[in-house]
C-alpha cells in the first residue's frame, strides 16, 4: 500500500531558498525512504537533490507544495514543514543559516 | 633561437631541456575513453568523488570549529551539492553510455547546471554558479591530480615553462630535477616569485605569450640575473652561457666560504643578518647561509599550502620546526598577512573581492575581524615560544588601537592557555611591521608600546609613493631610493632610538647590497633578507667601516632624486666591493 502526504508551506527567508536552506532540506529528506517532491507553480523538484532545489528558484514569499509518496510519507512531510515553520534554524547547531550577506 | 624578456625574480643561470605545463589551469586531456576502460574510469570517478566529499567535510568541520556554524553550513551545502544523486547519475551516465572521460563528463554536467542557474534571472542564483564552478574545480583537481603530478615525479632534470605556477606548485617543485622555471604571467612580488627566490632556483616571470612557440624537449636557457629566457639557443649562445654559469658558480662558492666568518664591519661593529622565510624548511637554509636567526617568518604559507584552514597544531608544528632548525637564535613570527594578491581559496570568503584590495580588508585588519581564526595562530605562537626565542609581529598596523586590540587578544589567549594548564611563554616580545606611512608619523607613540620595529619596505614604498608594484604600467615609479623613503626610515630610526626599541629592515630593500652601506650609515644594525642574499650582504658589511657608511648616508640623503640616490649608492658599492656585481 502506498502512502501519500501533502502540505503547503510558504518561504519566509529574505534571500529565498538559498544554498544553505536547500542543503537542510536535502539532509532532512534523506532520512526518509519515501519519494519527496517540492512543487512551485508548474515546476517540481526532488527534495533529495540540491541542484533541483536550487533551480526551483523559490523566492521569499513563494508558496510551495510538499508532496511525499511511499513509506513514512506523513512523517517526511511533517519534518520538512517544521523546517519551513522554524525558518530553517539549523537543527544540528541551533544557529540560523548563513545568508549570502554573511559571506 | 629566440630571446624572451621577462622579470628576473630569482638569480642564476641554467641550461636544460624544457617541460611545458598547459596554459589552462585544468586542461582536459581526453574527451573520450575507450570502451573497455569505462569500468575503470567509473571506478576512478567514484573514488575521486569520495576524496572530494572528505575534503569538503574536513573544510566544514574546521570552518564550524574555527569560524562558527554559519560558515560551516556553507561547506555543508557544498557537500550536499557534491552528493547530489541526480548530478552523479548524469555524470556516470555520460561515462558509461557515451564513453566520455570523467573529466569531460563532470565538467559538461556541472557547467550545464551552472548555466541553468545563471538563466533563472535572479541575482542570487546567478551567483551560485560560482559555487558550482568551485565544485567543478575541486573534482577536476582530483581527477587530474595524478597527471599534474608529473611535476612532482620527475626523473630527469628539466626547466619548467608554464603559463602560471600556483604558490603551492612552486613550493612543491623538486629542486633536484627542476633546474629553473619561467612563466608567462606574474610580477616581481607575486608569491610565486618570492618562493622561487626562497627555493634558490633561477626564475623569470612575466614573459608574455611564449608557450605556443615551444612543444617541450627543446633546449632552453634561463638567465635569472637579466630576466631572459632563450629558446632553442645556438652554439655560440650556449657557449657564452656556459662560461657565465661557471662564473656565477664560483662567486657563490666564494660567498659560501664566508659562512663561518662574523658579519662585522672593518672597524668591529657587528651587524645582525637574519633570514626571511616562507616555509619551515627554509630555516635550515638560513642557518647554513650564516643567518643569526629568522627576522621575518611569513606564515601565510600555512594557509596557502593546504586547501583548508590550518589548525592550531599545524601552526605549532611549523613553528617548532623553525625553532628547532636554529634553537639559539630568535625567530620573529609575523601573524597572517593575507589580502590583496594572495587570498587562498579556503578563506577567500573572509576577504571578498573589492575594488582596491591593497587598501582593503587585509592583514591584521582581517585578523581583528576574525578573532577565532586569529586566536588559533596566537595560541600556537605562545605555545611554541616555550622552545626558543620567539617574537610575535603584527603586520600592516596603521593606528594604535589596532596594536592595542591585537595585544589584548594575545593576552586573552595567554589567559586561556594558563587556565587550561597548557605550557606557554607569557613574556613573548611584541613588535610591529612599520609599513604604513601613518605608523611612521606616529612612530614615537608606537615605540612606547612595542618591543621592536621591523620596517617593511615593500609596502612602505608602495603606500608612500602610491605605486602598485604589481602594475607594470607604473612599476618604474616604484623606487626604493626615493628621498621620501629615506626620510621615513630616518624618522623610524630616531623614534626607536629615543625609546630604546630595536629596528630591523626587512623587505626587498634589505636584500639588495646596494642599500646596505646607506642603511648602516643611517643607524640600522639588523637586516632581515632572503636567505640567498645573506652571504652577499655579509661580504658588503665586511668591507665597510661605520664612518664610511655614515658619510655615504649623509650624501645620499642630500640628493633629491631617487635616480641620483640609487646611482650614487651603486657607484659606492662598486668602490667598496668591486667583485660583487656581476
Amino acid at each position: 500500500m502506498t502512502h501519500t502526504a501533502q502540505q503547503t508551506v510558504r518561504v519566509g527567508l529574505e534571500q529565498g531558498l538559498h544554498m544553505v536552506p536547500c542543503s537542510l532540506i536535502v539532509r532532512t529528506a534523506e532520512r526518509f525512504p519515501c519519494e519527496i517532491q517540492i512543487q512551485k507553480a508548474d515546476r517540481s523538484a526532488n527534495a533529495k537533490t540540491m541542484l533541483d532545489l536550487l533551480t526551483l528558484s523559490a523566492e521569499n514569499g513563494s508558496v510551495l507544495v510538499l508532496e511525499a509518496r511511499g513509506a513514512e510519507a506523513g512523517e517526511a512531510v511533517q519534518a520538512l514543514a517544521r523546517l519551513f515553520e522554524s525558518n530553517f534554524v539549523d537543527p544540528v547547531s541551533g544557529s540560523r543559516p548563513a545568508t549570502p550577506s554573511d559571506r | 633561437m629566440q630571446i624572451k624578456r621577462g622579470i628576473a625574480v630569482s638569480p642564476g643561470v641554467v641550461t636544460g631541456e624544457v617541460l611545458v605545463l598547459g596554459t589552462e589551469d585544468f586542461r582536459i586531456p581526453n574527451r573520450f575513453v575507450s570502451i573497455d576502460a569505462v569500468e575503470s574510469e567509473l571506478a576512478r570517478f567514484r573514488h575521486t568523488l569520495e576524496i572530494v566529499w572528505d575534503e569538503i567535510k574536513e573544510n566544514e568541520q574546521l570552518a564550524r570549529e574555527q569560524l562558527g556554524d554559519q560558515f560551516g553550513a556553507i561547506f555543508g551545502a557544498h557537500l550536499q551539492m557534491a552528493r547530489d544523486p541526480k548530478l552523479i547519475a548524469e555524470i556516470e551516465g555520460l561515462i558509461s553510455e557515451k564513453s566520455l572521460s570523467p573529466e569531460y563528463a563532470s565538467s559538461r554536467v556541472l557547467r550545464r547546471f551552472a548555466r541553468e542557474l545563471q538563466n533563472l534571472g535572479n541575482q542570487y542564483h546567478a551567483e551560485r554558479a560560482v559555487d558550482i564552478f568551485d565544485l567543478e574545480k575541486r573534482i577536476l583537481r582530483h581527477l587530474l591530480g595524478e597527471r599534474r603530478e608529473e611535476l612532482v615525479h620527475l626523473t630527469a632534470p628539466v626547466i619548467v615553462l608554464a603559463h602560471n605556477l600556483t604558490p603551492s606548485e612552486t613550493a612543491s617543485l623538486d629542486r633536484q630535477f627542476v633546474l629553473g622555471f619561467a612563466t608567462e604571467v606574474g610580477g616581481h612580488t607575486s608569491h610565486t616569485a618570492i618562493l622561487a627566490g626562497a627555493l634558490e632556483i633561477p626564475a623569470v616571470v612575466g614573459l608574455g605569450h611564449c608557450l605556443a612557440d615551444v612543444s617541450g624537449g627543446e633546449m632552453v636557457i634561463i638567465d635569472g640575473n637579466h630576466g631572459e629566457v632563450i629558446l632553442d639557443p645556438d652554439e655560440a649562445t650556449l657557449a657564452k652561457y656556459q662560461v657565465m654559469e661557471e662564473r656565477v658558480h664560483s662567486v657563490s662558492q666564494r660567498l659560501a666560504s664566508l659562512k663561518t666568518l662574523p658579519a662585522e664591519t672593518l672597524d668591529g661593529e657587528t651587524i645582525t643578518l637574519l633570514g626571511n622565510i616562507e616555509f619551515p624548511e627554509e630555516a635550515k637554509v638560513c642557518h647554513n647561509r650564516g643567518a643569526r636567526g629568522i627576522g621575518l617568518y611569513r606564515t601565510e604559507f600555512l594557509y596557502l599550502e593546504q586547501n583548508r584552514i590550518p589548525s592550531e597544531e599545524d601552526h605549532y608544528e611549523a613553528y617548532c620546526k623553525v625553532i628547532a632548525a636554529d634553537p639559539d637564535h630568535p625567530v620573529t613570527i609575523r601573524t597572517l598577512d593575507i589580502g590583496a594578491d594572495k587570498v587562498p581559496e579556503t578563506i577567500g570568503d573572509l576577504a571578498p573581492d573589492v575594488v582596491n584590495p591593497q587598501l582593503g580588508l587585509r592583514s591584521l585588519r582581517l585578523s581583528l575581524r576574525n578573532i577565532p581564526l586569529f586566536k588559533i595562530q596566537l595560541r600556537a605562537i605562545a605555545r611554541a615560544a616555550v622552545h626558543g626565542d620567539v617574537r610575535v609581529m603584527f603586520p600592516l598596523v596603521s593606528n594604535l588601537l589596532e596594536l592595542r586590540q591585537a595585544r589584548m587578544i594575545l593576552g586573552d589567549v595567554m589567559d586561556d592557555l594558563e587556565e587550561q594548564k597548557v605550557p606557554f611563554r607569557r613574556d613573548v616580545p611584541v613588535g610591529i611591521m612599520v609599513e604604513v606611512p601613518a605608523a611612521v608619523m606616529l612612530a614615537e607613540e608606537f615605540a612606547r608600546e612595542v618591543d621592536f620595529f621591523s620596517i617593511g619596505t615593500n609596502d612602505l614604498i608602495q603606500y608612500t609613493l602610491a605605486v602598485d608594484r604589481a602594475d607594470p604600467s607604473v612599476a618604474d615609479l616604484y623606487r626604493s631610493g626615493d628621498p621620501s623613503i629615506l626620510r621615513l626610515i630616518r624618522a623610524v630610526i630616531s623614534a626607536a632610538a629615543k625609546h630604546d626599541v630595536a629596528v630591523t629592515v626587512c623587505g626587498q630593500m634589505s636584500s639588495d647590497p646596494v642599500f646596505i652601506p646607506l642603511l648602516v650609515g643611517m643607524g640600522i644594525r639588523q637586516f632581515s633578507s632572503t636567505p640567498h642574499a645573506i652571504p652577499e650582504l655579509k661580504e658588503v658589511v665586511r668591507h665597510l667601516t661605520i664612518q664610511q657608511a655614515e658619510l655615504i648616508a649623509e650624501h645620499a640623503q642630500s640628493l633629491d632624486l631617487a635616480r641620483d640616490v640609487e646611482n650614487y649608492l651603486r657607484g659606492e658599492l662598486n668602490r667598496i666591493c668591486p667583485d660583487l656585481l656581476l
